[in-house]
């Protein structure tokens, strides 16, 4: 048969962002595929490089869409690093509060997103009205609902409000009690798993070869190699929670351990709003005008755990004013170009979608 | 997990018995820094890789103009032992070239690929490294370098608009028009530092 030369997204459901997979297909078997990304670069490690340390904590958050406070945690982390600063005990229990909030409502989402090639759509509808109550205590916390800018080096921006930690518990209790009804709604739901169960397998070789981290990793190797666990930030040393992992990565599996994971985060909200200590949660970074403040010459690499894996900011600073340099390494860059180059020959072109879902492939950190 | 300060250690060693190390730089009990020089950087990325560190994170550059070089910055993984490491080479500005790592870590290729689109840095063996990935059709020099000027560029490339004057001032009002010069003058004034 004639190959054929299809595109995939930027307009398609099963497509997250702005980036398109250019396929060629031979029925529907898939014989060359590659990603196109660029329809959303901004500059932003050239803009970061012009604005001054505190200017830019308006900027970071847009740098992942759906996840933006790991972004406002790997930029706090590195540049008190640099700065040799330590952030007060009570802002480190809000943070992850923040950081765990935002990791179950992009679970959330990604879930909802399963709906999109699998045609579910009530499961996407469940699912993002839970993630607009996550917004909702969003709103109530930091003022906004997506770019917080919350998390900011020093500490966080201010206290929680009283009488919030009502809110969060209602929000998680009534999540957990769904929970069951998510897993049957989905990937405990026949007609879903037949679709998803044995597809766009992910061998454990690969993943070393690519360079996959996050839920593609664990997925497939069956170790618990989270950054929370194996180089603890914040005060992840002192919760206890367990880091879901399987030994056959397929479609399933990895959404398996997505929703796995969403049990780990309530437990972790949980610990944090019991262990919290009363106190300041924020220290200046210098002394004087906040757009004069310096921060000493140093490299530095911060990375954090997001729900897509490994993502860090590699940070240079000549001790100026503003930053030399801002690298960016995002979670999903490894399987959204060079996994999608290699591994999705061979598979059926209703899989591509799965892959870049179930991969967590977010095209603003792939573009910058 | 083994103790992480063994690991800094053990890393220490490891790289010390086997090359000559320009600057060593720990920076916690989780990251180590190593700058080398250029001709040594593949074999301590082979090296590294047989003892453990099986991931690589990351693979950039800085740009230095004032010391006309370009720094090449690999960072590595080892989930075992986990230690960030950061290699770093610089290498000359005019001509940059570093070879290709994809024999050993195949992920490299798309990092070398942008890292050539944003530095100019040339990475011989890998097939694909000076094909366009995110700016399309460029003409003009890598724009992660120090001296590419966005302001000039987009003056160049795009038409000027005309603003109406409508939006930009809310209030015709003379005091509040001068008070908003007084403060946009002030924050001028206060950001400090060089501009780039």
């Amino acid at each position: 048969m004639k190959q054929m030369k299809l595109f995939l997204g930027p307009q398609h459901p099963g497509m997250h962002g702005n980036a398109s997979v250019h396929l060629y297909v031979d029925g529907d078997i898939i014989k060359k595929s590659f990603l196109l990304p660029g329809m959303l670069h901004r500059g932003f490690e050239k803009g970061m490089e012009r604005h001054t340390w505190i200017n830019n904590i308006s900027l970071i958050p847009r740098v992942c869409v759906v996840e933006p406070d790991i972004n406002e945690m790997a930029f706090a982390m590195g540049t008190e690093k640099l700065l040799g600063i330590v952030a007060p005990e009570r802002a480190h229990w809000i943070r992850m509060i923040i950081l765990e909030l935002a990791r179950l409502s992009i679970h959330l989402m990604a879930y909802g997103g399963l709906g999109g090639p699998t045609g579910n759509y009530t499961l996407m509808y469940h699912a993002h009205a839970d993630r607009n109550s996550i917004l909702d205590i969003f709103e109530q916390i930091t003022g906004h609902r997506v770019y917080h800018q919350y998390i900011v080096p020093g500490g966080v921006r201010k206290d929680l409000p009283v009488g919030i930690e009502k809110d969060i518990h209602a929000f998680i209790d009534s999540l957990e009690s769904r929970y069951e009804e998510y897993r049957d709604l989905g990937i405990e739901n026949p007609s879903i798993v037949a679709r998803i169960k044995d597809t766009i397998m992910l061998p454990a070789d690969v993943v070393w070869e690519l360079g996959v981290t996050g839920i593609g990793m664990r997925s497939s190797v069956g170790k618990p190699y989270d950054v929370r666990k194996v180089m603890p930030y914040a005060r992840y040393d002192q919760v206890e929670f367990e880091v879901p992992t399987s030994d056959y990565s397929d479609a399933r599996s990895r959404i398996d351990c997505k929703l796995k994971e969403i049990i780990q985060s309530i437990s972790i909200i949980r610990q944090c709003l019991a262990k919290m200590p009363e106190g300041p949660v924020r220290v200046p970074l210098g002394r004087g005008q906040s757009m004069r403040w310096t921060v000493p010459k140093g490299y530095v690499y911060s990375p954090v755990e997001s729900s897509r894996g490994e993502f860090g900011y590699y940070m240079v600073s000549n001790g100026g004013t503003n930053p030399w340099r801002v690298g960016v390494r995002g979670a999903s860059y490894p399987q959204g170009l060079l996994g999608v180059e290699k591994y999705l020959p061979g598979t059926r072109l209703d899989d591509a979608a799965l892959w870049i879902d179930t991969m967590g492939v977010c095209s603003p950190e792939i573009d910058r | 997990m083994m103790n992480s300060m063994n690991n800094v250690e053990f890393l220490k060693g490891l790289m010390n018995q086997n090359f000559k190390i320009v600057e060593t730089d720990v920076i916690d009990q989780y990251q180590v820094s190593f700058v080398l020089k250029q001709a040594d950087v593949l074999q301590a990325l082979v090296t590294l890789r047989n003892a453990g560190w099986i991931q690589m994170s990351y693979l950039s550059a800085v740009d230095w103009p004032d010391e006309n070089k370009i720094e090449v910055v690999y960072i590595l993984m080892n989930w075992e032992r986990p230690v960030h490491i950061q290699i770093r080479t610089k290498i000359d500005r005019n001509d940059p070239v570093m070879p290709t790592i994809i024999h050993i870590y195949p992920g490299a290729k798309y990092y070398e690929r942008e890292c050539h689109e944003f530095f100019g840095v040339k990475f011989p063996g890998n097939p694909d490294y000076q094909k366009q990935l995110i700016l399309e059709m460029w003409d003009d020099m890598p724009p992660l370098r120090k001296d590419f000027d966005p302001k000039a560029y987009s003056d160049r490339k795009f038409t000027k608009r005309e603003y109406n004057e409508d939006y930009l001032v809310l209030s015709d009002q003379n005091d509040k028009k001068a008070k908003r010069e007084a403060r946009k003058e002030r924050a001028e004034s206060l950001k400090g530092g060089q501009k780039i």
